[in-house]
Parts: structure tokens; sequence; C-alpha cells
């Protein structure tokens, strides 16, 4: 396909970690290599992280000064973002947008924006959410509205999917099911030899209510009794942190239990390794990609059935102990989140770990072939295709589109629609477009080679001598 | 390869690469879709009951108003009141005794003479207070004075805990139930300090301790009682209006409004908005651990 010009934006990006952020920079490091121009669009960390950055494979990260006000998402104000927005666009000679996560303002935003420039949208939603509490329904409402405008949608997981369309009303059609993906190299098990004679069980995660915290609190000493030798390595922190350490001193499992505290996401890979079964007792997950790590690293996995997990790994049938054939195509066993089930379905994957039917190099190298970037930014890129290949919005099917929200935030949004569009106006004003300096075009080994070679014969060649060039060409 | 991608079975799973395109709508899609599974349709009769809680709540506060304007305006003597209140303080026990004893909860003698103490400590408590409430906002204008507690009035029926609690099931008072109390409390003292002299001011400090901290425990436990409960409304709804007809026939007829509205046209509306009522649960929702032993608190 063509090569495009592609902005990520999203709240959250590195310098933070987690799922979302990690997803967009391997997403887009993987769009560079395969041609395309990819820039990210974030807010500042001050006072580190402001301005323009450059990250290693040649992505350029533009950080708006805009304040996060909490869990760093942005305040959702609809205008302040746009006067950046507009600018960097222009400069980089954006064609597509793809905004990041439900909860990221500037995500939304940019989709509300990216129509008065003539520049295609696309949308992912990264999480879950309910229906029926006021936060949810805020955010639902805040997701519709930019939803209404975007062109393609793609979700990480057929649960996700489902939600999303349910959330923002959106034809099923427009949306597309790509899941996330983790660098199997980065995650190798350990090397084999080692007797399994004592089981360990490893725990990483947020330490919060909706990571299911309660549940492990209830399950572990109920599996140390059960099981002399096995023990528990916790990874993570969080609210949780205090009933885990007031459990462990309840029973007296200090030296079966060891609580790591937060670990950084380069050691990941390590605490993994130094257990057999990872368990996973979220109540809520659209993906689940900690679960693949540990999958990944060869690790049994033992979840609760909620969200996305139940699709992302083969569920073997190992409910029965049957065959030895049908057992080794299961790398993971559900549990429903009770404690009792839990308790089962660890026992249950103690047994079959100390069995040694479960082989980590085997499981590594299935779940290597489960999920590559490759193919991944594949499928991204074929819904890319799609959107430059559709017909935008006109105007009036906008408002039309808008107004079909209902009767109450139909109009606040049609509002807030007009407002940005005069905003818009004046901004061509104010700041005419032939006075937005271009930006240099892609960067490769060859335009470097160019570069240096007409530094040397004259010096002082940037593109300011030549600003009318369009992007387009480069 | 259409045809072929149809032959294939289509999987709910991710780690298998499908001949489907990524947006392939599935026939299953949103199967797991349930809409209003844990519907329970309200029916009038057990609304109403349920709103006479509120109504009770509403009458007391009503009540009490029309107590503070004949105190104010010197037409009641409050020694009475002081007489009556003392009555009504034992009539109230006397229920709530009974109350006890039918839910098979036998209190022992130990807690009726710790009653009988802290009601005299309180009663005593009060009447030395009571010239320095009297005094306490002479400073302040009577008009910041009822719109001040004006809003302490509506804080408390906002905050008023309407649950029943049942005898033998001890349930944790909740922090806005306190709130409540506290700020119909403060709304007598303010009120109370409006008042010429000192006897006054006890009567009505009197009052509004039975009122608003001691009849609540008695209405939550009453709740619950089939006839008893709604004959008490009715009576106290009653005197809240009779109360009020003689001093002002235009409150009264307000107080009548709200009366109806809130036992009968309030949950007509409600069972008339129930058939809006779309509650959509499905995979995604954030499941609730199952924890053997007692629900851990968030």
């Amino acid at each position: 396909m063509d090569r495009l010009t592609i902005a990520m934006v999203s709240d959250f990006f590195l310098p933070n970690v987690g799922g979302v952020e990690s997803h967009i920079s391997m997403l887009a490091a993987n769009l560079i290599k395969r041609g395309h121009k990819v820039i990210v669009i974030t807010h500042w960390h001050p006072p580190s992280r402001v301005g323009v950055r450059w990250l290693s494979p040649g992505l350029k990260v533009y950080h708006i000064p805009l304040r996060s006000i909490a869990s760093s998402a942005t305040l959702p104000d609809f205008f302040c973002f746009l006067p950046y927005f507009r600018t960097i666009v222009l400069r980089e000679g954006i064609q597509l947008v793809h905004g990041h996560a439900s909860l990221s303002s500037m995500a939304h935003e940019a989709i509300l924006h990216a129509h008065h420039l003539g520049v295609r949208t696309v949308f992912t939603d990264h999480s879950l959410f309910g229906f029926d509490d006021a936060a949810s329904i805020l955010t639902n409402k805040l997701l519709e509205g930019a939803l209404r405008n975007v062109d393609r949608t793609i979700c990480v997981s057929h649960t996700g999917r489902e939600n999303t369309v349910l959330r923002a009303r959106l034809l099923p059609e427009t949306t597309y099911v790509i899941p996330n993906s983790l660098a199997p190299d980065q995650f190798r098990p350990r090397d084999e030899g080692h007797s399994v004679e004592t089981v360990t069980i490893v725990v990483v995660s947020r330490l919060a209510y909706r990571k299911g915290i309660d549940l492990l609190i209830a399950v572990a000493p109920q599996i140390c009794k059960r099981f002399p030798d096995v023990s528990f390595i916790i990874g993570g922190d969080g609210p949780k942190m205090i009933d885990l350490l007031q459990m462990r001193e309840k029973y007296s499992l200090q030296d079966r239990i060891q609580l790591l505290g937060s670990i950084k996401p380069a050691d990941v890979r390590d605490v993994l390794t130094r257990g057999q079964i990872f368990l996973n007792t979220s109540l809520t997950e659209s993906f689940g990609i900690a679960t693949l790590e540990a999958a990944c690293a060869g690790l049994y996995v033992v979840s609760t059935r909620v969200g996305g997990v139940p699709e992302i790994l083969p569920l073997g049938k190992t409910e029965d102990f049957v065959g030895i054939e049908e057992q080794e195509e299961g790398m993971i066993m559900f549990a429903d989140p009770e404690e009792d089930d839990l308790v089962q379905a660890i026992s249950r994957a103690i047994q079959h770990v100390v069995s040694g039917l479960h082989s980590p190099q085997k499981a590594h190298d299935r779940v290597k072939n489960f999920y590559t970037w490759h193919d991944i930014t594949e499928r991204t890129e074929r819904v890319y295709e799609d959107v430059m290949s559709s017909r935008p919005y006109d105007f009036w099917t906008r408002v039309q589109r808008n107004m079909s929200m209902g009767p109450f935030f139909g109009p606040i949004f049609t509002v807030i629609f007009f407002v940005d569009c005069l905003f818009y106006a004046y901004l061509e004003w104010w700041l005419p477009r032939e006075d937005v300096e271009r930006s240099y075009g892609r960067w490769s080994f060859a335009t470097f080679g160019e570069a240096l070679a007409c530094g040397e014969a004259a010096p002082c060649t940037e593109n300011i001598d030549n600003p009318v060039s369009a992007p387009q060409e480069l | 390869m259409a045809t072929r991608a149809r032959e294939v079975e289509w999987e709910r799973v991710l780690w298998k690469r499908q001949p489907f395109p990524d947006n392939y709508v599935p026939r299953t899609f949103l199967l797991s879709l349930s809409t209003n599974a844990n519907f329970r349709p309200y029916t009038y009769g057990s609304l109403v009951l349920a709103s006479c809680t509120i109504s009770l709540h509403l009458s007391v506060i009503f009540v009490f108003l029309a107590i503070f304007v004949r105190l104010k305006e010197r037409t009641l003597d409050p020694r009475l009141l002081v007489w009556i209140s003392i009555v009504s303080f034992v009539l109230f026990y006397t229920l709530w005794e009974i109350v006890e004893h039918l839910g098979a909860e036998k209190s022992r003698l130990v807690d009726r003479a710790k009653t009988v103490k802290s009601s005299i400590l309180i009663f005593l408590a009060l009447l030395a207070l009571s010239p320095v409430l009297r005094t306490l906002t002479s400073a302040t204008s009577s008009d910041s004075i009822w719109a001040l507690s004006a809003c302490l009035f509506a804080l408390n029926i906002v905050l008023a805990d309407y649950t029943p609690a049942p005898v033998g099931r001890h349930s944790r008072e909740r922090l806005t139930s306190v709130l409540s109390v506290n700020a119909a409390i403060s709304a007598s003292v303010v009120l109370a300090s409006r008042l010429v002299d000192d006897v006054s001011v006890f009567a009505l400090m009197l009052v509004s301790i039975e009122a608003f901290a001691l009849f609540p425990l008695l209405r939550r436990r009453l709740q619950i009682v089939p006839v008893v409960f709604p004959t008490l409304t009715a009576l106290a709804s009653g005197l809240a209006v009779s109360l009020t007809a003689a001093l002002s026939p235009s409150v009264a007829c307000l107080y009548v409004a709200v009366f109806s509205f809130v036992t009968l046209a309030a949950p007509s509306l409600l069972v008339w908005a129930q058939q809006y009522k779309n509650e959509i649960r499905g995979t995604w929702d954030a499941a609730v651990p199952k924890v053997n032993g007692a629900a851990r608190p968030r």
C-alpha cells in the first residue's frame, strides 16, 4: 500500500509504562519499519519531557503543554488542543490520525479536529467499561461523541469489540478486532533442565480491587496449606498491598509468599521465569497482555474467566485429565472468579506442572507464532487502507451524526462541533497555513546520507529555503 | 476464498489466524448480551408503603417547625412542652422496648439503666447549656438564621437514612446518616437561639434531640412493621398539617401537596419510568469475586 504519514495520538505514552503505552510505541516502530512516517502526539511530562523528542527507531514525539488531571489523562476541554494539533498536522503533512485509549481526551479531540484538515481517523479502544455507574455513563458519552466522527475503530478482543459497539453505538462492520502483541524475544523461558520439585506460583499485577487481589488473598493460604512445597512470588504494588501483608502475617507465610513490590518492565521476565505457574485473578480484562507475556515466558497460566482473556490462549481439555496429547494443547486453565473454583483450578495446574507435562520451551514456541508484530502491523495497515479508500463524512452528515446522539447530548455535542469549526476558521486566518513551516520529511539512511553530502557541499540546506514543498512529494 | 471462508467455522479466539476479515461480524456477535437480567417490576402499593418513611421524617420536621413558631410567638408554654416531650419520650421508649421484645432480642437490665442514666445526663446538660445557646447567634441577623436552618434541614432530609434496620441485625451507621443528624441538631440550635427565654430554648432543644437523634432509630426499627407504621405516618402527617393550619393555611396546603407528592405521585412516576429501564450485562462486566466468609469491602 501507499506510504502514509500517521500521527498516533494518546494521553498515555512513554515515559509512563503500561499496556497502551507499549502498544503505541511498538506499533509505531513496526509501521516505520514498513516505510510509513509515524509521529506521536501526547501531553508533556514536565520538567523532563517537553517539546519534541526523538525515540530510538526514528519516532518523533510531540509533547503538548497540556496538564494531566488524573492518572495521566488530560481534561476534556475540546478546544485547547486544536492550535497545536493543526500546526503539527500541517507541519508534518499528516494523512491519518490514530487515536488510542477511550479515556484519552487528546485522542477524542484529535478525531474531532482531524476532519477540518481533511485527515482520516482510526481509533483503538483498549479497555472494557460497564454501563451502570456514573463514571462509565459520562465517559461512554464522551467516547460516543468522538466515535461519531471516526472513520474506523479497532478493538483488541472480540469481547472488547462487543463492548465498544454497545458503548459508542457503532455499526459492527466499522469495527475491527486486532489483538495486542508482544515481543517474544523479551520473554524467553528459563533454560530447561530444572526438575520441578517445588512449584512457584507467580503473580505480576497492579494490586488493586479490579485485579481481583481479594481472591488472591483468599486463595493463597489455602494453596499453601494444601501443598506444603508450593510458594508464591507476587510482583506489583497498589492499594491492596496492605491486605496482602496482613494475610501473610495472619497465616505466618513469610517464607512461602514473597512480595516484591513494584517491578520495572525490564525485570518482568526475570520475575516470571522464577516460577512455573502464572496466576491471573483479574475481575475484568480486555486483553490481558500480562497473561500472554507469562505464557510466552513458558509459564502455565491459571486465570479467571473474565473479559477477553478466554480468547487469547488455546484452552486444552485439561479439566478431566484425559489423554496426554490433549493436555499438551492447553496453555491456560480457567476458573470462575470464586474462591473454591480458583483453588480447584490451581490445584489441577500444580498437578499438571509437577507431572512434567508442561514444557516451557514448547509453550514459548507456540505463543511466538500466535502473535507477531509483523502480522498485527499488516492487519492495522489493512484498516488504514480501508479508511483511505472510503469516502469521508461531509459536513452535514457529521452534523446529523452528532445530532443523532440523543435529545440532550446530541445538541450539546453539535454545538461543540460548530464552535470547533469556528475556532478552526479563526486559526486559518490567524495563522495561515502557508506560514506553517513544513518538516523535512521522513528519516532514512538514504536521506541521511544525502543530507550529509549536501552538508559538506553547501551547509544550511534546510527546507526553510523551500517552504512550499508539499509533504506528499516527500 | 469467500466460499472457503464460510465453510470454516468462525471461532471466538485471537490466537488462531482465521480466514475471515478483521471486521467480520459473526453470527454469535453480542450473543452473550443480556438486558434487564435482574429486572424486578415495582408494584405501586409496595412503593407507597416504602415512601411512608420519607413522609414520616418530613412530618417530624414540620411538627418541629410548628412548635418553634408557637414558642417564638409565645402561644405555647415552654413548661408544658417540656412535660409533653418527657411523656412522649416515655411512650416511645416503651414502644421501642416492645419492638425489641417482639424481635426476641433480650434487652438487659444493664442497658436500661444505661439509657436512664444517659437521658438524665442529656437533660441536665441541655438545661445547663440553654443560656449559652440562647445568646449564641445574637450578633447574626434573623434572615441569615432562617436561610441557614432551611439549608441544614434540606441537608438532613437528603442525607437521612431511610433504609429499614430490623431488630436483631446490627447495621453500621453510615457517615451520611451521622451527617444528617448533625445537620438537624445544628438547625435546631440556630433556631433555638432566636427564642427569648432559657426555658423555651431548653424545651426546643429537648424536642429536637428526641425528634432528630432518637426518633430515627425507632423509625428504622418500625419501618417493616405492617400496620403500625403507615398508621403512625398518617397520624404524624395529620398532626403536622393541623398544627400548621392554625398558623398559616397556605403553608398547610403546601405540606399537603408535599405529602401527596411523596406518597402518591412519586411512586407512580417511578413505576412509569421503569419501562425505560435498560440494563445491559455481558462478558465485559467486572466480575464480583466470591470469597467464602464475609464479603470484603472494596
